[in-house]
């Protein structure tokens, strides 16, 4: 089929869904596109005469594509990207579909996707991506990939199917040690922290992810650990050690809920960043981000504007006012965001007010059992007004239970919400923690309280 | 002085998959709620360790990566371990440390895991992965739930008692419909969830057993389990 003629149907697909408002039609015109032409998203990306930067890894994606794209557009580059979709191929396919125009000519310059972790083997092959993004990878919806060994192996597939140069996470074992799949040594470039504050509260010192060597499964010996496995390590048998990388937070002077001011490292020039979100886990996304912007060159002044001012991306640390008080959205995903989350928001606050909101379908994991590997035990002792809801809300009520933290069942999310609101006082902040689908929901009923970004798609 | 338990957690930080550390942090409260002192005791690869202390052992599942250096280290402890299995120590072993527990594990690869033989099971690794919510009928602890997530398939030998029939999900292999395994007090299943915070009762029986050997015999204090009740329930409702 020819690509005008491809593109005609889908882009017709993808406007009939949206007129019938029905929801998830985002990543309609690329479920069709790949049954009527699989390789569509392959032809239109070669019209990108920038290329394909291409974000993955379990936590983070989301964030650091965001970045990445606001500093491309801050230098006058036309992006596409599939910031508000799908990261499947699909969701990819559908993105360019959006971005062509009938003849299939691009509107854009750079394609710039985040790809979901088993899924780049699929994608890369067909937009050939010229860089490659690895954030980090931690345990996540085990229930869709099997195990971490086999997500770095899926990457890995992805990666030699391309000549890409890769953006690796240096203080991340796995992710460094996918170096090996690059076409040449110096294709490859590290990012990481030589000093940030140590979190006290780490995912349990047992539920560790990843700390054998990936060469010979000895267990690796850490100097510091910034969160999780994430941190400085070698193998004390053979060779395999944290690669130096070439972008460095080599000090943290400032950091509390609201961001962080950090001392940030290009191949040893030095400059002082402040960056607007708050957490260790976002001191990597924009490590990420600028080692990739730095193999983009974007100037080393827009990247510091872009980390200065930008927003957090959808649902992740998101605050909504609703009648004087601060509702604060923060997604959890899998026990190490769950730890650093915690971490950054609601330990050591005088009272903690919170609601969990725990869903389990596909795009949550299905398997509720990682809510055991998060240290909720750290919350017990604080005065706390806790709510649970959600699909397995009282999966989550056990755990806290077992943790020693007493909650409360909501009847629904939104009578829970109604609760929060009422149990927080004017000028005072909430938190609520939802899974992927309960954040859209949570999102969706807030819209109904307040006027929220991006509510309008 | 309070009277105290010891429960050695076999490798935690090789197999500690799935969210398996809440079997510890369920078996620990529930103890403390009766007024015991539970005490837990690892044992890593390549430790000295003297199971004699040992009321209650509990072995979880781990990467496939992880389960070769366990397995070698594991059969140095086989002898000690069947002797206290022999001997009536409740145990629960889950996934990777279930397998092993038997005669063996023959992964698709090719290679073979040897077991311990605490239980007469045998696995084979298989193609497929059995994935999704399970529901377990049981002789001893009603209806069980969990979450398995597993490729080994594991055939039981003549005589060797399961710990359940399958109402939903797979169990210890697509075609039997049972899952898991029972010799004296020793468990072996394939459900995370991880399985015991919902299924107090099974926590129970392994608690009881534990509290009988070191203390003599006398009913657990009963607790209100409406929570694990209505967690567990909720589980059993969901797609497989």
């Amino acid at each position: 089929m020819s690509v005008p003629l491809t593109l005609a149907i889908t882009k017709l697909a993808g406007a009939l869904s949206r007129g019938l408002g029905r929801g998830g039609g985002f990543a309609l015109p690329g479920l069709i596109a790949e049954k009527l032409d699989p390789n569509l998203s392959g032809k239109l990306a070669a019209g990108l005469s920038g290329g394909v930067i291409v974000v993955t890894g379990t936590n983070g994606k989301t964030t650091t594509t965001r970045l990445i794209a606001e500093m491309l557009e801050a230098n006058g580059i036309a992006v596409v990207t599939n910031s508000t979709g799908s990261n499947l191929k699909r969701g990819i396919t559908s993105a360019l579909i959006a971005a062509a125009d009938r003849r299939g000519r691009m509107k854009a310059t750079v394609g710039l996707f985040e790809v979901d972790e088993a899924s780049l083997r699929l994608v890369a092959p067909q937009v050939k991506p010229k860089h490659i993004v690895v954030t980090n990878l931690f345990r996540d919806q085990l229930d869709r990939y099997g195990e971490l060994d086999t997500t770095a192996t899926l990457i890995g597939e992805g990666i030699v199917a391309t000549q890409a140069e890769l953006y690796l996470n240096a203080d991340d074992p796995l992710v460094a040690s996918l170096a090996k799949y690059a076409k040449r040594p110096d294709d490859v470039h590290y990012f990481g922290i030589e000093g940030a504050p140590v979190n006290a509260v780490g995912v349990h010192q047992t539920a560790i992810d990843s700390d054998r060597c990936p060469v010979c499964r000895t267990r690796l010996v850490f100097s510091r650990v910034f969160y999780g496995h994430v941190g400085h390590y070698k193998c004390p048998k053979g060779d395999f050690a944290r690669p130096k990388p070439e972008v460095v937070i080599t000090n943290v002077e400032e950091a509390d809920p609201n961001g962080s001011r950090f001392v940030l490292a290009i191949s040893g020039k030095r400059t002082t960043y402040t960056f607007s979100l708050p957490g260790t886990y976002n001191l990597y996304n924009a490590l990420a981000a600028v080692s990739a912007g730095q193999g983009l060159g974007v100037p080393p002044n827009l990247m510091e504007r872009t980390l200065a001012s930008t927003q957090a991306a959808f649902g992740r640390v998101e605050r909504v006012e609703i009648e004087g008080r601060t509702l604060c959205l923060l997604l959890i995903k899998n026990p190490a965001g769950f730890a650093q989350v915690l971490q950054t928001f609601v330990i050591g606050r005088a009272e903690v007010r919170a609601m969990f909101v725990i869903n389990d379908l596909p795009a949550d994991g299905r398997d509720v059992s990682w809510l055991w590997d998060v240290p909720i035990e750290a919350l017990a002792g604080y005065k706390s007004v806790i709510y649970t809801a959600g699909i397995r809300g009282a999966d989550m009520a056990l755990r806290l239970h077992y943790a020693g933290v007493e909650s409360m069942a909501a009847d629904s999310v939104e009578a829970g919400i109604g609760a929060l609101v009422a149990a927080t006082p004017v000028g005072g902040t909430a938190y609520i923690l939802p899974t992927y689908t309960a954040m859209l929901e949570v999102r969706k009923l807030l819209g109904r309280r307040t006027v929220m970004q991006g509510m309008s798609r | 002085m309070s009277r105290e338990i010891t429960i050695v957690h076999l490798y935690p930080r090789e197999m500690n998959i799935y969210g398996d550390m809440g079997n510890i942090i369920t078996l620990v409260r529930r103890l403390e709620w009766r007024g015991y002192r539970a005490q837990v005791r690892s044992v890593e690869i390549g430790e000295k360790f003297d199971f004699d202390a040992a009321d209650l052992v509990f072995g979880g599942g781990g990467q496939d990566s992880g389960q070769q250096v366990v397995a070698e280290d594991l059969l140095k402890r086989g002898p000690a371990l069947r002797a206290l299995a022999v001997a009536g120590v409740p145990m629960l072993t889950i996934c990777g440390l279930y397998q092993l527990f038997g005669h063996g594990f023959k992964t698709v690869q090719g290679e073979n895991l040897p077991g311990i033989d605490v239980f007469n099971t045998t696995t084979i690794g298989g193609k497929v992965r059995m994935i999704g919510n399970i529901i377990v009928e049981t002789k001893d602890f009603g209806r069980l739930v969990g979450f398995e997530n597993h490729s080994g398939q594991t055939l039981l030998d003549d005589g060797q008692e399961s710990l359940g029939r399958v109402v939903k999900g797979y169990g210890n292999d697509p075609k039997s419909r049972r899952e898991g395994a029972m010799s004296n007090f020793a468990v072996g299943t394939y459900m995370h969830g991880p399985v015991l915070p919902k299924n107090p009762r099974l926590a129970d029986f392994l608690i009881a057993k534990a509290v009988e050997r070191r203390y003599g015999a006398g009913e657990l204090e009963p607790l209100d389990d409406t929570m694990e009740q209505a967690a567990a329930k909720v589980a059993s409702g969901r797609p497989q």
